[in-house]
Protein backbone atom coordinates (compact mmCIF):
# COMPACT_ATOMS: atom_id res chain seq x y z
CA UNK A 1 0.00 0.00 0.00
CA UNK A 2 1.38 3.01 -1.12
CA UNK A 3 -1.66 5.10 -1.48
CA UNK A 4 -3.63 5.95 2.08
CA UNK A 5 -7.12 6.35 2.08
CA UNK A 6 -7.62 9.98 3.04
CA UNK A 7 -9.01 9.52 6.56
CA UNK A 8 -5.82 7.70 7.70
CA UNK A 9 -3.54 10.61 7.16
CA UNK A 10 -3.76 12.66 10.46
CA UNK A 11 -3.64 9.05 12.57
CA UNK A 12 -0.22 8.08 10.50
CA UNK A 13 1.21 11.27 10.95
CA UNK A 14 0.69 10.72 14.85
CA UNK A 15 2.48 7.32 14.52
CA UNK A 16 5.66 8.41 12.88
CA UNK A 17 5.49 11.12 15.10
CA UNK A 18 5.72 8.83 17.46
CA UNK A 19 8.73 7.02 16.10
CA UNK A 20 10.39 9.44 14.88
CA UNK A 21 10.68 11.62 18.18
CA UNK A 22 11.55 8.68 20.13
CA UNK A 23 14.60 8.46 18.02
CA UNK A 24 15.54 11.76 17.94
CA UNK A 25 15.26 12.61 21.52
CA UNK A 26 17.26 9.78 22.71
CA UNK A 27 19.51 10.05 19.93
CA UNK A 28 20.10 13.62 21.28
CA UNK A 29 20.12 12.66 24.61
CA UNK A 30 23.05 10.16 24.61
CA UNK A 31 24.89 12.15 22.64
CA UNK A 32 25.24 14.29 25.73
CA UNK A 33 27.87 11.32 27.18
CA UNK A 34 29.80 12.10 24.24
CA UNK A 35 33.45 13.06 25.55
CA UNK A 36 32.62 12.45 29.14
CA UNK A 37 31.28 8.61 28.90
CA UNK A 38 33.66 6.36 31.04
CA UNK A 39 36.00 4.86 29.19
CA UNK A 40 37.44 5.91 25.76
CA UNK A 41 36.19 3.47 23.59
CA UNK A 42 32.45 3.35 25.37
CA UNK A 43 32.61 7.41 24.57
CA UNK A 44 32.83 6.18 20.93
CA UNK A 45 30.39 3.29 21.12
CA UNK A 46 27.85 5.39 22.70
CA UNK A 47 28.23 8.14 20.62
CA UNK A 48 27.87 6.02 17.67
CA UNK A 49 24.35 4.34 19.04
CA UNK A 50 23.72 8.11 19.23
CA UNK A 51 23.94 9.02 15.83
CA UNK A 52 22.09 5.46 14.67
CA UNK A 53 19.23 6.76 16.69
CA UNK A 54 19.24 10.46 15.24
CA UNK A 55 19.73 8.41 11.65
CA UNK A 56 16.73 6.32 12.26
CA UNK A 57 14.70 9.47 13.17
CA UNK A 58 15.91 11.15 9.60
CA UNK A 59 13.74 8.33 8.01
CA UNK A 60 10.56 8.86 9.91
CA UNK A 61 11.38 12.71 9.62
CA UNK A 62 11.31 11.96 5.90
CA UNK A 63 8.73 9.53 5.38
CA UNK A 64 6.34 12.48 7.41
CA UNK A 65 7.59 15.35 4.92
CA UNK A 66 6.65 13.55 1.81
CA UNK A 67 3.27 12.53 3.86
CA UNK A 68 3.09 16.55 4.46
CA UNK A 69 3.85 17.38 0.26
CA UNK A 70 1.46 14.70 -0.63
CA UNK A 71 -1.04 16.36 1.69
CA UNK A 72 -0.93 19.84 1.67
CA UNK A 73 -3.89 20.44 4.29
CA UNK A 74 -2.29 18.22 6.98
CA UNK A 75 -0.34 21.00 9.21
CA UNK A 76 1.90 19.85 11.57
CA UNK A 77 1.55 22.89 13.98
CA UNK A 78 4.67 25.12 13.74
CA UNK A 79 6.31 26.48 16.85
CA UNK A 80 4.25 29.71 18.10
CA UNK A 81 7.17 32.71 17.10
CA UNK A 82 7.80 30.75 13.59
CA UNK A 83 4.38 31.20 12.24
CA UNK A 84 4.98 34.07 10.53
CA UNK A 85 8.34 32.51 8.61
CA UNK A 86 6.75 29.03 8.09
CA UNK A 87 3.32 28.51 6.08
CA UNK A 88 3.71 24.91 7.36
CA UNK A 89 5.90 22.28 8.12
CA UNK A 90 7.50 20.46 5.49
CA UNK A 91 11.18 19.22 4.73
CA UNK A 92 12.05 17.27 7.36
CA UNK A 93 14.62 19.57 9.11
CA UNK A 94 11.49 21.88 9.82
CA UNK A 95 9.32 18.85 11.08
CA UNK A 96 12.41 17.97 13.63
CA UNK A 97 13.54 21.65 14.71
CA UNK A 98 10.62 23.92 13.83
CA UNK A 99 7.92 22.58 16.00
CA UNK A 100 6.41 23.57 19.55
CA UNK A 101 6.95 21.58 22.31
CA UNK A 102 3.89 20.24 22.18
CA UNK A 103 3.76 19.26 18.91
CA UNK A 104 6.54 16.34 19.87
CA UNK A 105 5.33 12.77 20.48
CA UNK A 106 8.15 11.27 22.32
CA UNK A 107 7.63 8.80 25.51
CA UNK A 108 9.14 10.81 28.60
CA UNK A 109 11.22 8.37 28.86
CA UNK A 110 13.59 9.95 26.36
CA UNK A 111 13.27 13.26 27.67
CA UNK A 112 14.78 12.81 30.90
CA UNK A 113 18.29 14.07 32.17
CA UNK A 114 20.52 11.50 31.55
CA UNK A 115 21.59 11.13 34.97
CA UNK A 116 24.69 8.86 35.58
CA UNK A 117 25.74 6.23 33.52
CA UNK A 118 24.04 3.04 35.10
CA UNK A 119 20.53 5.34 34.21
CA UNK A 120 21.51 6.08 30.32
CA UNK A 121 22.64 2.23 29.69
CA UNK A 122 19.61 1.26 31.95
CA UNK A 123 17.79 3.39 30.03
CA UNK A 124 19.04 2.43 26.33
CA UNK A 125 18.44 -1.63 27.68
CA UNK A 126 14.68 -0.64 27.84
CA UNK A 127 14.35 1.61 25.20
CA UNK A 128 16.31 -0.33 22.48
CA UNK A 129 14.33 -3.52 23.87
CA UNK A 130 11.18 -2.13 23.40
CA UNK A 131 12.06 -0.15 19.71
CA UNK A 132 13.25 -3.47 18.54
CA UNK A 133 9.71 -5.19 19.16
CA UNK A 134 8.11 -2.14 18.01
CA UNK A 135 10.27 -2.25 14.53
CA UNK A 136 10.33 -5.94 13.87
CA UNK A 137 6.46 -5.65 14.19
CA UNK A 138 6.72 -2.57 11.81
CA UNK A 139 8.16 -4.71 9.26
CA UNK A 140 5.04 -5.94 8.17
CA UNK A 141 3.54 -3.23 8.18
CA UNK A 142 1.01 -2.42 4.98
CA UNK A 143 1.90 0.48 4.58
CA UNK A 144 4.94 -0.05 2.45
CA UNK A 145 7.54 3.20 3.25
CA UNK A 146 7.30 2.40 6.43
CA UNK A 147 7.93 -1.60 6.40
CA UNK A 148 10.69 -0.35 4.00
CA UNK A 149 12.11 1.91 6.80
CA UNK A 150 11.75 -0.65 9.90
CA UNK A 151 13.32 -3.44 7.96
CA UNK A 152 16.68 -1.53 7.00
CA UNK A 153 16.54 -0.01 10.56
CA UNK A 154 15.65 -3.37 12.18
CA UNK A 155 19.38 -5.13 11.17
CA UNK A 156 21.07 -1.84 12.98
CA UNK A 157 19.03 -2.32 16.38
CA UNK A 158 20.65 -5.85 16.48
CA UNK A 159 23.72 -4.15 17.71
CA UNK A 160 21.97 -1.86 19.40
CA UNK A 161 20.55 -4.45 21.38
CA UNK A 162 24.30 -6.55 21.77
CA UNK A 163 25.42 -3.14 23.85
CA UNK A 164 22.30 -2.85 25.70
CA UNK A 165 22.68 -6.69 27.22
CA UNK A 166 26.54 -6.31 27.36
CA UNK A 167 26.32 -3.28 29.65
CA UNK A 168 22.83 -4.92 31.48
CA UNK A 169 25.32 -8.16 32.12
CA UNK A 170 28.37 -6.07 33.47
CA UNK A 171 26.73 -3.64 35.76
CA UNK A 172 24.28 -6.50 37.54
CA UNK A 173 27.57 -8.67 37.97
CA UNK A 174 29.59 -5.51 39.44
CA UNK A 175 30.41 -4.34 42.40
CA UNK A 176 27.77 -3.12 45.02
CA UNK A 177 27.96 0.44 43.58
CA UNK A 178 27.42 -0.59 40.18
CA UNK A 179 24.64 -3.12 41.45
CA UNK A 180 23.45 -0.38 43.52
CA UNK A 181 22.88 2.10 40.99
CA UNK A 182 21.42 -0.04 38.81
CA UNK A 183 19.06 -0.65 40.82
CA UNK A 184 17.87 2.52 41.41
CA UNK A 185 18.32 3.29 37.57
CA UNK A 186 15.40 0.75 37.07
CA UNK A 187 13.40 1.50 39.79
CA UNK A 188 12.82 5.34 38.51
CA UNK A 189 12.98 3.98 34.65
CA UNK A 190 9.49 1.49 34.57
CA UNK A 191 6.89 3.99 34.67
CA UNK A 192 8.51 5.81 31.61
CA UNK A 193 9.39 2.58 29.98
CA UNK A 194 6.00 1.70 29.69
CA UNK A 195 5.46 5.41 28.11
CA UNK A 196 6.65 3.75 25.22
CA UNK A 197 3.75 1.71 24.94
CA UNK A 198 1.14 4.86 25.06
CA UNK A 199 -1.54 4.48 22.62
CA UNK A 200 -0.76 7.07 19.85
CA UNK A 201 -4.00 8.74 18.78
CA UNK A 202 -6.08 7.09 15.77
CA UNK A 203 -4.37 3.99 16.84
CA UNK A 204 -7.19 1.85 15.96
CA UNK A 205 -7.99 2.94 12.67
CA UNK A 206 -4.12 2.25 11.86
CA UNK A 207 -4.45 -1.44 13.40
CA UNK A 208 -7.44 -1.99 11.28
CA UNK A 209 -5.69 -0.95 8.47
CA UNK A 210 -2.93 -2.69 8.87
CA UNK A 211 -0.41 0.20 8.91
CA UNK A 212 -0.03 -1.24 12.92
CA UNK A 213 0.06 -5.12 12.52
CA UNK A 214 -0.05 -5.05 16.30
CA UNK A 215 -1.55 -2.51 18.95
CA UNK A 216 0.96 -0.84 21.15
CA UNK A 217 -0.85 -3.33 24.25
CA UNK A 218 0.04 -6.58 22.21
CA UNK A 219 3.78 -5.23 21.81
CA UNK A 220 4.25 -4.03 25.38
CA UNK A 221 3.06 -8.08 26.55
CA UNK A 222 5.78 -9.15 23.76
CA UNK A 223 8.61 -6.53 25.03
CA UNK A 224 8.17 -7.93 28.39
CA UNK A 225 8.11 -11.36 27.69
CA UNK A 226 11.11 -10.90 25.95
CA UNK A 227 12.63 -9.29 28.98
CA UNK A 228 11.28 -11.21 32.21
CA UNK A 229 14.28 -13.92 31.73
CA UNK A 230 17.63 -11.25 31.89
CA UNK A 231 16.03 -9.43 34.59
CA UNK A 232 14.98 -11.99 36.73
CA UNK A 233 17.90 -13.74 36.28
CA UNK A 234 19.67 -10.56 37.41
CA UNK A 235 17.72 -10.03 40.31
CA UNK A 236 16.49 -6.39 39.10
CA UNK A 237 13.32 -4.73 39.41
CA UNK A 238 10.40 -6.58 36.84
CA UNK A 239 7.44 -5.31 38.55
CA UNK A 240 4.88 -7.45 36.74
CA UNK A 241 2.88 -10.58 37.38
CA UNK A 242 2.11 -13.11 34.41
CA UNK A 243 -1.01 -14.87 34.28
CA UNK A 244 -3.02 -16.15 31.69
CA UNK A 245 -3.80 -12.41 30.19
CA UNK A 246 -0.24 -11.78 29.66
CA UNK A 247 1.85 -9.85 32.04
CA UNK A 248 0.27 -7.45 34.38
CA UNK A 249 1.88 -4.25 35.62
CA UNK A 250 2.46 -4.18 38.95
CA UNK A 251 2.59 -0.17 38.78
CA UNK A 252 0.88 2.75 37.01
CA UNK A 253 2.57 3.99 33.53
CA UNK A 254 3.67 7.51 33.28
CA UNK A 255 1.53 8.77 29.97
CA UNK A 256 1.57 11.99 28.10
CA UNK A 257 4.21 11.85 25.73
CA UNK A 258 2.01 10.75 22.89
CA UNK A 259 -0.35 13.57 23.71
CA UNK A 260 2.63 15.92 23.55
CA UNK A 261 2.56 16.55 27.28
CA UNK A 262 5.97 16.60 28.12
CA UNK A 263 7.77 16.71 32.24
CA UNK A 264 9.94 19.67 32.61
CA UNK A 265 13.49 18.05 31.42
CA UNK A 266 11.84 18.72 28.41
CA UNK A 267 11.49 21.95 28.01
CA UNK A 268 15.49 22.73 28.18
CA UNK A 269 16.14 19.73 26.15
CA UNK A 270 13.55 20.99 23.43
CA UNK A 271 15.40 24.43 23.83
CA UNK A 272 19.08 23.06 23.32
CA UNK A 273 17.46 21.00 20.50
CA UNK A 274 15.95 23.94 18.23
CA UNK A 275 17.69 26.83 19.35
CA UNK A 276 20.29 26.86 16.20
CA UNK A 277 17.75 26.50 14.54
CA UNK A 278 15.22 28.58 15.33
CA UNK A 279 17.68 31.73 15.12
CA UNK A 280 16.71 31.83 11.31
CA UNK A 281 14.28 29.07 10.18
CA UNK A 282 14.81 30.22 6.67
CA UNK A 283 18.60 30.47 6.82
CA UNK A 284 20.61 28.69 4.35
CA UNK A 285 23.23 27.08 6.49
CA UNK B 1 23.39 -11.90 47.02
CA UNK B 2 26.12 -10.79 44.99
CA UNK B 3 28.68 -10.28 47.40
CA UNK B 4 31.04 -13.70 46.83
CA UNK B 5 31.44 -13.03 43.26
CA UNK B 6 34.60 -12.09 41.95
CA UNK B 7 34.97 -8.81 40.83
CA UNK B 8 38.63 -7.76 40.81
CA UNK B 9 39.77 -9.75 37.83
CA UNK B 10 36.65 -8.85 35.55
CA UNK B 11 37.10 -5.23 36.26
CA UNK B 12 40.75 -5.51 34.99
CA UNK B 13 41.13 -3.49 31.98
CA UNK B 14 43.20 -5.00 29.06
CA UNK B 15 44.03 -4.39 25.49
CA UNK B 16 42.74 -7.01 23.17
CA UNK B 17 44.38 -7.27 19.64
CA UNK B 18 41.80 -6.87 16.83
CA UNK B 19 41.87 -8.84 13.40
CA UNK B 20 39.35 -8.40 11.07
CA UNK B 21 37.99 -10.30 7.81
CA UNK B 22 37.49 -8.18 4.91
CA UNK B 23 35.82 -10.69 2.77
CA UNK B 24 34.28 -14.42 2.48
CA UNK B 25 37.14 -16.55 2.19
CA UNK B 26 39.94 -13.88 3.00
CA UNK B 27 42.37 -14.62 6.05
CA UNK B 28 41.94 -13.09 9.06
CA UNK B 29 44.47 -9.49 9.30
CA UNK B 30 45.51 -7.83 12.09
CA UNK B 31 43.58 -4.77 12.07
CA UNK B 32 44.68 -2.83 15.50
CA UNK B 33 43.91 -3.15 19.31
CA UNK B 34 41.30 -1.60 21.88
CA UNK B 35 40.99 -1.23 25.45
CA UNK B 36 38.60 -2.93 27.28
CA UNK B 37 37.22 -3.90 31.14
CA UNK B 38 36.31 -7.48 29.24
CA UNK B 39 35.62 -9.18 26.11
CA UNK B 40 32.24 -8.32 25.52
CA UNK B 41 33.13 -5.03 25.36
CA UNK B 42 36.39 -5.39 23.61
CA UNK B 43 34.20 -6.82 20.72
CA UNK B 44 31.48 -3.71 21.20
CA UNK B 45 34.55 -1.42 20.68
CA UNK B 46 36.25 -3.19 18.19
CA UNK B 47 32.94 -3.20 15.68
CA UNK B 48 33.35 0.61 16.39
CA UNK B 49 36.84 0.77 14.95
CA UNK B 50 36.84 -1.85 12.77
CA UNK B 51 33.23 -2.77 11.40
CA UNK B 52 31.33 0.33 11.69
CA UNK B 53 31.29 1.30 7.96
CA UNK B 54 30.77 -2.37 6.10
CA UNK B 55 34.72 -3.00 5.90
CA UNK B 56 34.55 -6.27 7.83
CA UNK B 57 32.72 -9.19 7.63
CA UNK B 58 33.99 -11.17 10.80
CA UNK B 59 35.60 -9.94 13.94
CA UNK B 60 37.74 -11.76 16.20
CA UNK B 61 39.34 -10.14 19.50
CA UNK B 62 42.32 -11.32 21.50
CA UNK B 63 43.65 -10.51 24.85
CA UNK B 64 47.04 -9.42 23.99
CA UNK B 65 48.24 -11.19 26.78
CA UNK B 66 47.58 -14.44 25.29
CA UNK B 67 49.75 -13.53 22.60
CA UNK B 68 52.97 -15.86 22.62
CA UNK B 69 55.53 -14.01 21.13
CA UNK B 70 58.76 -14.76 19.57
CA UNK B 71 60.75 -10.86 18.95
CA UNK B 72 64.63 -12.21 18.71
CA UNK B 73 66.70 -11.22 15.69
CA UNK B 74 69.07 -14.02 16.89
CA UNK B 75 66.80 -16.17 16.17
CA UNK B 76 64.76 -14.71 13.39
CA UNK B 77 67.37 -12.97 11.84
CA UNK B 78 70.20 -15.32 11.50
CA UNK B 79 74.18 -13.29 10.97
CA UNK B 80 74.92 -15.86 8.31
CA UNK B 81 74.79 -15.45 4.92
CA UNK B 82 72.04 -18.11 3.71
CA UNK B 83 70.62 -16.32 0.58
CA UNK B 84 71.14 -19.84 -0.87
CA UNK B 85 68.16 -20.61 0.75
CA UNK B 86 65.73 -17.83 -0.15
CA UNK B 87 63.63 -18.81 -3.19
CA UNK B 88 63.93 -14.37 -4.10
CA UNK B 89 65.69 -14.37 -7.73
CA UNK B 90 64.98 -18.06 -8.35
CA UNK B 91 62.63 -17.51 -11.52
CA UNK B 92 59.74 -20.18 -11.94
CA UNK B 93 58.02 -18.15 -13.88
CA UNK B 94 59.29 -19.09 -17.50
CA UNK B 95 60.43 -22.72 -16.32
CA UNK B 96 56.69 -23.26 -15.75
CA UNK B 97 55.71 -21.97 -18.64
CA UNK B 98 58.04 -24.38 -20.71
CA UNK B 99 56.94 -27.41 -18.55
CA UNK B 100 52.79 -26.47 -19.23
CA UNK B 101 53.81 -25.96 -22.99
CA UNK B 102 55.22 -29.06 -23.39
CA UNK B 103 52.62 -31.22 -21.52
CA UNK B 104 49.88 -29.27 -23.64
CA UNK B 105 52.25 -30.64 -26.90
CA UNK B 106 52.33 -34.26 -25.55
CA UNK B 107 48.54 -34.30 -24.84
CA UNK B 108 47.79 -33.30 -28.52
CA UNK B 109 50.60 -35.16 -30.29
CA UNK B 110 50.46 -38.38 -27.94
Amino acid sequence: MRELSENLHTQLVELLLALADDEFVTGYANSEWTGIAPLLEEDIAFSSLAQDELGHARLFYELLSELQIADCRLQIEPEANLQSTIYNLQSPDAIAYGRAPSGFRNARLVERPRGDWAYSVSRQFLYDTADYVRIESLCRSAYAPLADAAASIIREEKYHLLHAQTWLDRLANGGAAARGRQRAAFEVLWPDALGLFEPVLGENALVAAGILPDSFAALQQRWLSSIAEPLRRLELPFPFVSDERGWEALLAPDYGGRRGEHSESFTALYEQITSVYQLDPNATW
Amino acid sequence: MHDNKPQASSLKSQVYEVFRREKAGAPMVHAGSVTADSPELALIYARESFGRRGESQALWVVPRAAVIELDDADILAPALERGYRSVEGYRMREKLQVVRERLKSDKITG
